[in-house]
């Protein structure tokens, strides 16, 4: 199995550009006041969508070994345990158990 | 199979006469063949010869911490020295010592060879992580110099943005040191995945290399956010960046958090390649195929997977939400079902096997008594309400010992051995080998029985003083390990002795299955002179050996080689 | 062993214990993501020490991130995804054993990065200016927040980490620069190129999520 992929310029052109829209895209939706939850979730929803093009044309994940995007997905699925868990602490410092 | 096309080899031990005259050890000489080596072999002597140093002298400072708790007052040394020394001790063991000790000394040697190949996939790479192993211990040398750290391994704030000891320096060799081992980590995964020969599939990959893939897992989702957490701490100390510290809105506990994020999964980095060493031993020396093949290898990956939820249960008392204590409490619960089914599986292929007592396996069944001990309080003090009473007492010194000495370096010495003809081309005496295990044992538990007794009774932990009423065990305890430190040199005088006068080895003399016993002892420079194509089961002890055979690759089967590596 | 000997019949870069070329490029290429992970992991411990200090305190990040100038950031981000274009580029162009064209697009790349970096230095020299330093340094009280210290050092440690790995980055690529102009990376054998491509993609993807999270907070 090779994996030299060679990529169209049209498609890295493409790609590009597209990146320089969502650019755009992610300042100018501060402009509207989206409110308190949605405004984080629309910009990190952006930059994933960014992310996830570098990711699969620029760094051929799409063409690419499928083992290597599991290994690159297992470093986000790590980040999320730490995050999750550490924040079932620090969210929860002063609550007490419902319980109790 | 390639055999019918491929030339084929009778596989069997081949006897003294036999071994090549040049092998790796006299491939290249002098001093700087060994220090700019890139062959894995060596690489793996030099950690080897590493680790055993660093062992040696976080050992003499634990001795030196057993002499002052003879007494209950201040027997030699004052309270911070005291603070001074089991800082190092624990800093020098765990960083210097047992992270570094099974995957890079015995695994860095054997790994390739297991697998067939002449070498790891980036050899530069793994020279160049043994030299900064090298740097950082240096750099750890230098904060020792220049006021130690007593701060205990673990860099708590907000002691260690407080105290006047040397935590940056300490903190950047941690830093450093980290790297070597993603290092290590990064060329055992890609060498497990590209590099196996033909026929070598992951079904009959030896459960070892399983341990060391776990481990190498571990190493690398784990030890970056080591590197970031003494990062933040160092700018701390330096600038005074206020994450951590609560003088300035920072919080303590989440330092904890991210301390423990990785050093939890460490201490799978330093247990799991022990139960890869642990089931070869069992295999071999009950001449029985392993029970549970695919249980023990994937409950490795589960502990390296499980290991990275539990982290909080070091946090019980130290004011994070009782939710979250509640739920790492339950967590760590499931750490124990891995374990348990290698320990059953362990146990079930000894069952009406040929037990063969030979040093190794005296060693694995210690290990088995140890572990069990060790690895059963440690679910004992994973609950939340009995963890609470225990917390920062001997108890939890006597659990980590028996886990990490009495599992991991018992281990260690249980491979030493039973590789030690391999990598040296002599054998140990067997009759010392065995005394030794023995006084081994028996001080081990002296050492660290009594520990757990004093603990429950509650003897707080990092005191060099104490009440009178502990003085008896604290004194068996300290005997204990003198006798424990008199075995160590008992060892280290066979073994270099055997290095000289011992019995030339021959290539399989423990009649074991996997790919390493095929090549000479010791090894060729290249390992094989040919790519072997594996056509038989690193645990086939059903099949007399006089009957394996092993297939060669040629460079004309170039093709058939290659359409194999595809199918596997 | 085996030698593919390579389609443009220049030296071979075979290391002995592979057994061909491809082997080899995918080893190098899978340590290389391997080490990725390593690195987003690093990040990602900044990352959530961000989340943990945004949940405790929200109003904080929004009054210290009017501080941050958007207009600067956007560049910034605009700048990247350039140079991560003329990087692909530039991959694209030795892959084709257009060894020229690929230098040219490599020192692109070197002199996008080096604007990324001189941007930030104003940036930061602004901040100075200010006042607003990393840590105990801090001595300005524009921000009505009695923490806003720890938002900066948030600040300061992620983008401080990231301009590191630019810097790094420039390193590689100038190195690799150097390497196409001794013709010692071509069509038959570019994987140190194809991995200083990945590690450069990848400091784009984090500064991609930097941007929004410390520049974009309304």
């Amino acid at each position: 199995m090779s994996t030299h992929h060679i990529s169209t310029l049209s498609t890295l052109l493409s790609v590009a550009g597209a990146l320089l829209a969502l650019t755009f895209l992610t300042v100018a939706v501060t402009w509207f006041n989206i409110p308190e939850p949605f405004n984080v979730i629309v910009a990190i929803a952006i930059a994933i969508v960014k992310a996830a093009a570098v990711a699969m044309f620029f760094m051929n994940l799409y063409w690419d070994d499928r083992f290597n995007t599991i290994v690159f997905l297992l470093s986000i699925l790590f980040l999320v345990i730490f995050v999750g868990i550490t924040l079932l602490d620090t969210l929860f410092r002063d609550a007490g158990l419902p319980v109790y | 199979m390639a055999d019918n096309k491929a030339q084929t080899l009778k596989i069997r031990e081949f006897p003294v006469e036999e071994n090549p005259e040049h092998t790796y050890l006299n491939a290249e000489k002098g001093i700087w063949s060994w220090l700019f080596t890139v062959d894995h072999k060596r690489i793996g002597l030099l950690y080897l010869f590493s680790i055993t140093l660093f062992f040696f002298v976080g050992g003499l400072l634990a001795l030196l911490l057993r002499t002052e708790l003879l007494t209950p007052a201040q027997s030699i040394i004052d309270a911070d020295t005291y603070n001074q020394i089991f800082t190092l001790h624990g800093a020098i063991m765990i960083f210097l010592f047992i992270i570094p000790s099974i995957p890079a000394a015995l695994g860095n040697f054997f790994l390739p060879m297991m697998i067939g190949a002449k070498d790891v996939a980036f050899p530069r790479l793994n020279l160049a992580s043994w030299w900064i192993y090298i740097f950082g211990a240096l750099f750890a040398l230098y904060s020792i110099i220049t006021g130690a750290v007593d701060t205990g391994w673990t860099f708590y704030t907000p002691y260690s943005t407080q105290t006047g000891t040397s935590v940056v320096s300490m903190t950047f060799a941690v830093f450093i040191l980290g790297f070597s081992s993603i290092l290590t980590g990064i060329n055992f995964i890609v060498t497990l995945h590209k590099l196996r020969s033909p026929g070598l599939s992951w079904s009959r990959m030896p459960l070892f290399l399983w341990s060391l893939y776990a481990t190498a897992i571990i190493q690398i989702l784990a030890t970056p956010i080591l590197a970031i957490t003494v990062l933040l701490l160092a700018m701390e100390r330096i600038l005074g960046i206020g994450i951590f510290d609560p003088t300035m809105g920072g919080d303590p506990v989440l330092y904890q958090h991210f301390f423990w994020f990785y050093s939890h999964p460490a201490v799978y980095i330093m247990i799991v390649p022990a139960f890869g060493i642990i089931s070869e031993l069992i295999s071999t020396f009950s001449r029985k195929t392993i029970f549970g093949y695919w249980a023990i290898a994937l409950s490795s990956l589960a502990i390296a997977f499980i290991g990275f939820l539990v982290w909080g249960h070091h946090m019980f008392v130290s004011g994070q939400s009782e939710l979250s204590s509640v739920v790492f409490s339950f967590l760590t619960f499931f750490v124990g079902v891995p374990t348990g089914i290698k320990i059953f599986n362990w146990v079930a292929t000894m069952y009406k096997g040929s037990i063969d007592l030979k040093t190794p396996m005296l060693y694995a069944l210690s290990f088995l008594f140890l572990f069990t001990i060790g690895g059963l309080t440690g679910i004992m003090i994973g609950a939340l309400s009995v963890n609470v009473h225990l917390h920062d007492t001997y108890y939890i010194v006597a659990h980590f010992h028996y886990v990490m000495m009495g599992g991991t370096v018992i281990a260690l010495l249980g491979g030493l051995h039973y590789w030690w003809p391999k990598m040296t081309g002599r054998m140990y005496n067997e009759l010392w080998g065995r005394i030794t295990c023995g006084i081994i044992f028996v001080s081990f538990n002296m050492t660290f029985l009594p520990q757990f007794i004093m603990g429950s009774q509650g003897m707080p932990r990092r005191y060099f003083n104490y009440v009178d009423q502990f003085q008896g065990l604290h004194q068996f305890s300290t005997i204990g390990s003198y006798i424990l430190g008199l075995g160590f040199m008992i060892m280290l005088v066979y073994l270099v002795w055997s290095l000289f006068y011992g019995p030339k080895a021959s290539s399989n003399p423990w009649k074991a299955r996997s790919l390493e016993w095929m090549a000479s002892s010791p090894p060729a420079h290249h390992n094989f002179e040919y790519t072997p194509v594996i056509l038989h089961g690193p645990y086939d002890h059903h099949q007399p050996i006089r009957e394996f055979h092993m297939g060669v690759a040629k460079e004309a089967d170039e093709q058939t080689t290659e359409a194999e590596r595809e199918t596997t | 062993m085996g030698n593919h000997s390579v389609a443009t019949g220049k030296k071979s870069h075979l290391q002995h214990h592979f057994v061909d070329e491809d082997q080899q490029f995918e080893s190098s290429k899978f340590g290389m993501w391997i080490f990725l992970v390593t690195e987003v992991l690093m990040f990602g411990g900044l990352f959530v020490a961000y989340i943990i200090y945004r949940s405790w305190h929200p109003d904080l990040f929004y009054m210290a991130a009017q501080e941050l100038d958007v207009a600067l950031g956007a560049t910034n981000t605009v700048v990247l995804i350039g140079s991560s274009l003329t990087i692909a580029l530039a991959i694209r162009a030795i892959q084709l054993d257009k060894i020229k064209a690929g230098i040219n697009y490599l020192v692109a790349t070197i002199g996008l990065a080096a604007t990324f970096m001189i941007i930030k230095y104003f940036e930061y020299m602004d901040k100075f200016g200010k006042g607003i330093y990393p840590g105990s340094a801090y001595s300005y009280d524009g921000i009505g927040h009695d923490m806003a210290v720890n938002f900066f050092s948030i600040y300061y440690m992620m983008t401080g980490l990231h301009g590191i790995h630019v810097v790094i980055g420039i390193g590689l690529i100038g190195w690799m620069t150097i390497k196409a102009k001794k013709g010692l990376i071509h069509s038959g054998y570019y994987t140190p190129v194809e991995n200083t491509g990945l590690f450069w993609h990848l400091v784009d993807i984090i500064w991609i999520f930097l941007f929004p999270l410390l520049y974009l907070i309304d």
